[in-house]
């Protein structure tokens, strides 16, 4: 039992509940670090999906010949921007809005097959959906004189792209606080573990120990302490995500990429496992050298 | 053994030890003694290097302990046993954990550790309780599992602050036997006390202080080493 690992078994094994506490409050810092990861990551990809969903619509001056819009299309099929790109005729366009709203029936009978103006439906590739890249194509488009309106829902882009943009700092605050708080509280928890250990500290310095001796098993303790917050935290994690955010996902109908709600991958995992070990072992640093600072 | 010269220690406009001068010599038992707040237990705290004097010199086995820094207190440590009136056990442990900490502490191998332990239990007459918690035991013998946890690596030099003050009579000469067993083992011990009794009743040299001053027994050297 002279190691350090030995010495930090002993230590769990004698202060059980202490160690549970310290664990059990790592586990809740990752826990609410791993839940905001898991929010901002779907978010992430509802945000992408909308961004990818952006459709630009350009409407045909009333005058423009069939001829003329089936030339514009297939002009538009060969930029290197467009994934797609599908001509509603005024007659479809017609025949869509009946169906949608019959009220209007009659006045678009009135008004003549050309009531409503033909277009075109183009979808963008990835990489062409920015709110700047789009103001380029809508751009081009009006420079060609064959389009009266050209609607793609910029300011919806540019508020998905901002609401992404102040997700992410948000996210990087929080971050950092959660963290800064886990490790304000973890300290302060582990400070009281090692205030219950003081008997034994002293001891180990009127016999002649020497700080490293005493500091390592408390470091191996703060790390299996971490190791088992952070294992703890990730079955916690896996039951919000198939709980409450499935839950969540039922009752808000929105897009999803790959059609589900994505769990943290393994990078992220991996690193809230390293920050719960880490937590714990610069806590029980801290704590100890604090202390033993103090001791004669 | 012990050389100090010239000590003084202060706590802000108080000061505990002044200008105290000694000797004592290897192989010696003496007695610090004095009235409370005499400066008994600061004496033994500046021994052990819980405590750093304000001025004036301290020579422990020639090395000189007053400019001591805190990485060398373990060494200074290792060599030097240390026994509390309020015997500082971990109670949850067995007496022979208790005792093994200290050979633990400088590396010593398991087998080195099994054969110490029950070896120096039998000096202070505990063998065969190895296995007992520490916290049921009695007074006098939670002492003498902190006598053998402070001599278990043979120290050259064994300090004893008030050893009998939380124990009866009969328990208390038990232990200052013990004290004298050790002593005629070779090892220098120094003993805390204001027990009269006891000190006529073992008689060795007394250095008695008053008010932080080392009234009997000290030396008056020539000149500041």
């Amino acid at each position: 039992m002279n190691g350090a690992l030995g010495r930090a078994l002993r230590g769990l094994r004698e202060h059980a509940y202490l160690a549970a506490v310290s664990a059990g409050v790592i586990a809740a810092a990752l826990v609410l670090l791993g839940v905001y990861g898991l929010v901002v990551l779907n978010l992430e990809a509802v945000v992408s999906g909308w961004q990818q969903d952006v459709h630009v619509s350009a409407y045909f001056v009333a005058t423009a010949t069939a001829e003329e819009t089936a030339a514009a299309r297939s002009e538009l099929a060969g930029r290197p921007e467009v994934l797609k790109v599908e001509l509603v005729t005024a007659e479809q366009a017609a025949a869509w809005m009946k169906e949608r709203m019959p009220e209007v029936e009659p006045m678009l009978a009135e008004l003549g097959p050309t009531a409503l103006p033909a277009s075109l439906e183009i979808t963008l590739k990835d990489g062409y959906t920015s709110p700047a890249a789009m103001d380029a194509f809508a751009a081009s488009l009006q420079a060609s004189g064959r389009f009266g309106e050209i609607d793609y829902g910029r300011e919806w882009v540019e508020r998905a792209s901002g609401f992404l943009r102040t997700l992410k700092l948000l996210g990087a605050v929080l971050g950092t606080i959660l963290v800064l708080a886990a490790l304000f509280l973890v300290g302060n928890t582990i400070h009281l573990v090692v205030y219950a250990r003081r008997d034994e500290l002293e001891i180990l310095r009127l016999v002649g120990a020497t700080d490293g001796y005493i500091l390592a098993p408390f470091v191996v303790e703060g790390a299996l302490e971490g190791l088992v917050a952070s294992a703890f935290a990730l079955v916690i994690l896996e039951v919000v995500h198939r709980g409450v955010l499935s839950r969540l996902h039922d009752a808000v109908p929105v897009t999803f990429d790959e059609g589900g709600l994505q769990f943290l991958p393994a990078g992220p995992l991996v690193a809230l496992v390293l920050v719960g070990v880490m937590i714990g072992v610069l806590a029980s640093w801290v704590a100890v050298q604090r202390f033993l600072a103090r001791l004669a | 053994m012990i050389r100090l010269y010239h000590i003084v220690k202060s706590y802000g406009d108080r000061d505990a030890l002044r200008d105290v001068s000694l000797h004592v010599e290897k192989g010696e038992m003496i007695y610090v003694t004095g009235p409370s707040g005499a400066g008994k237990s600061t004496m033994l705290k500046l021994l052990y290097g819980a405590e750093r004097p304000t001025s004036g010199k301290m020579l422990i086995g020639g090395a000189d302990v007053s400019k001591m820094d805190n990485r060398q207190l373990p060494s200074l440590r290792r060599n030097m046993g240390v026994v509390f009136q309020d015997f500082k056990l971990l109670p949850h442990r067995t007496v022979g954990e208790n005792v093994a900490m200290a050979l633990e502490v400088i590396g010593a191998p398991t087998d080195s550790i099994r054969r110490r332990v029950p070896a120096v239990l039998n000096i202070v007459g505990l063998r065969g309780r190895e296995e007992d918690k520490a916290g049921v035991l009695s007074g006098g013998e939670k002492q003498r599992v902190a006598i053998a946890r402070a001599i278990v690596n043979d120290p050259a030099i064994l300090l004893a602050d008030e050893p009998t003050g939380n124990l009866d009579g009969a328990m208390a000469v038990e232990v200052m036997e013990i004290l004298q067993a050790i002593n005629l083992r070779g090892t220098t011990v120094v003993i805390a006390t204001h027990d009269v009794g006891l000190m006529d009743r073992f008689p060795y040299r007394r250095l008695r202080f008053v008010d932080g001053k080392l009234v009997v027994g000290g030396i008056q050297p020539r000149s500041k080493a």
